[in-house]
């Protein structure tokens, strides 16, 4: 048997699968919601940090079972009291101490930027079971509510003031920069930012309940006129019924008691207890991330969330028609 | 002479340290020294910190309550070292060549507890040089 066929015959069934799939499983650094993709000077930094722990770990790994490989197959006699001292002088003591120290001096260098002072919007974010309640805080001391969206103006450092209303969560936008958790009854403060316009994904990163996994964000970093423009159009009220089967739907929402939970401003509904729907129709994502924007999203939400959301505080409205139900989408898509 | 004096080795004139420490007794809890100093300068630095930032940020600079805290780093730090040096010379390595001190006489006790006390300083002092480097690095309560 040859070396080369010997070697060959060493790897395990499906090695060449694995080295296959290695592209994809790369191509997976890319994306909304990768670490590695830097979106801002948090990101990056965060990026950086990664790359120097794992080239370390890299280069710790290779050494520690090249010692190994050394101690136990290239030079296995005993090794003299003086040597085995120095060793663990060396190895054990020096080595360490100095490594860590470099890496904590090396960790603590970066903190102050990255917990700069914000000079850009100040964002109060609540976490709820399982969706955000976003209020951007204006210069006129008004406020701006809206749910499961950020939007953030690119080149400026934002203000989060994170709270959340009954369990733990965490805020975390991985491309943009480190994570937050959110404290019932405590405001914690983290400070992001982005520079580069796109549209990022946000997820809570802390485990708060059955739906935890569908408690997720889009976070917009756009051009700062761009955000001053969309933000004062946040801050209008909702736009009138365009169709008469939107109108239908405006009415339905009234009669059937939505407004008891969500807010639709311009319109009775007044509810604080779910996500602020008056501009829902503009966002990018239903439910937290759940479901996309379209009319069909909408009557899917509607007729039994907890199929979408195990645990969802709202009930299913499956004792209205389809086009009752269909009606409300076409009122709620309208929303923009 | 009685029949324990006559079963002990020889051994040089105890001098009233070396007595001390000859029992146990007294002397374990010696060794926990270096490592008290080191949790009280954790529980100092990070105690001090957090109430200056949280009650007192407007009243004083930070840099008086750093500087203040460098300074007992660096008490804490040489009483540590000099901690060390004592245990060191319990240790009595450089005389006796022997690193690990088996025989369980009164004297290798004495010694292993030297040892022991000597790398325990070590440990605390590299603690309480690490714990002071984000006072160092970080000048603000962000």
């Amino acid at each position: 048997m040859t070396r080369d066929t010997r070697a060959r015959r060493a790897l395990p069934p499906g090695s060449s699968r694995l080295l296959l799939a290695s592209p994809l499983l790369l191509a997976a650094c890319e994306g909304r919601q990768s670490v590695l993709v830097d979106g801002g000077a948090d990101a990056r930094i965060l990026t950086d940090l990664f790359v120097v722990m794992l080239v370390g770990a890299v280069v710790l790994w290779f050494g520690m079972n090249g010692l190994f490989y050394w101690a136990t197959r290239r030079s296995p006699a005993p090794h003299s009291q003086r040597v085995a001292n120095w060793l663990v002088v060396l190895g054990g003591i020096l080595f360490p101490t100095v490594t860590l120290g470099a890496l904590l001096v090396y960790g603590l260098t970066l903190m102050p930027e990255l917990r700069a002072t914000g000079d850009g919007p100040v964002i109060r974010v609540t976490g709820e079971q399982w969706w955000w309640r976003v209020e951007y805080e204006r210069e006129d001391g008004s406020t701006v509510t809206t749910a499961n969206e950020i939007r953030l103006p690119a080149g400026e450092r934002s203000t989060f003031l994170l709270d959340s209303k009954k369990v733990i969560h965490s805020f975390w936008v991985p491309s943009l920069g480190g994570k937050m958790d959110m404290f019932p009854g405590r405001v914690t403060e983290m400070t992001l930012g982005p520079e580069k316009p796109g549209i990022y994904r946000g997820q809570c990163a802390e485990f708060c309940g059955e739906s935890h996994a569908w408690m997720a964000f889009e976070a917009e970093v756009m051009e700062p006129d761009a955000f001053e423009a969309w933000l004062d159009a946040e801050a209008e009220p909702a736009a009138a019924p365009a169709t008469p089967e939107a109108g239908r739907g405006a009415a339905l929402f009234l009669t059937q008691g939505c407004g008891a939970c969500h807010t639709v401003r311009g319109t009775p509904a007044m509810g604080r207890v779910g996500p602020d729907l008056t501009h829902v129709g503009a966002r990018h994502s239903l439910a937290a991330g759940r479901l996309g924007t379209g009319v069909e999203d909408f009557a899917r939400w509607v007729a039994n969330p907890g199929a979408w959301k195990p645990g969802a505080e709202m009930p299913a409205y499956d004792h209205l028609s389809d086009a009752q139900i269909g009606a409300i989408a076409a009122y709620l898509e309208g929303l923009e | 002479m009685d029949r324990d004096d006559h079963d002990r080795e020889p051994q040089p004139q105890p001098h009233g340290d070396e007595r001390e420490f000859s029992e146990e007794r007294e002397s374990l809890w010696r060794i926990a020294f270096a490592p008290t100093i080191w949790a009280f300068h954790f529980i100092i630095s990070y105690a001090a910190v957090s109430v200056y930032c949280f009650k007192f940020g407007a009243l004083f600079d930070m840099n008086t309550l750093r500087f203040a805290l460098i300074a007992m780093t660096a008490l804490m730090l040489a009483a540590i070292a000099w901690i060390g040096w004592r245990a060191f010379l319990r240790w009595d390595v450089r005389d006796t060549g022997e690193f690990t001190n088996p025989e369980g006489s009164a004297e290798d006790r004495h010694q292993f507890l030297g040892h022991a006390g000597f790398l325990l300083a070590i440990v605390s002092f590299i603690g309480v040089v690490y714990d002071t480097l984000p006072l160092i690095l970080l000048g603000s309560c962000r």
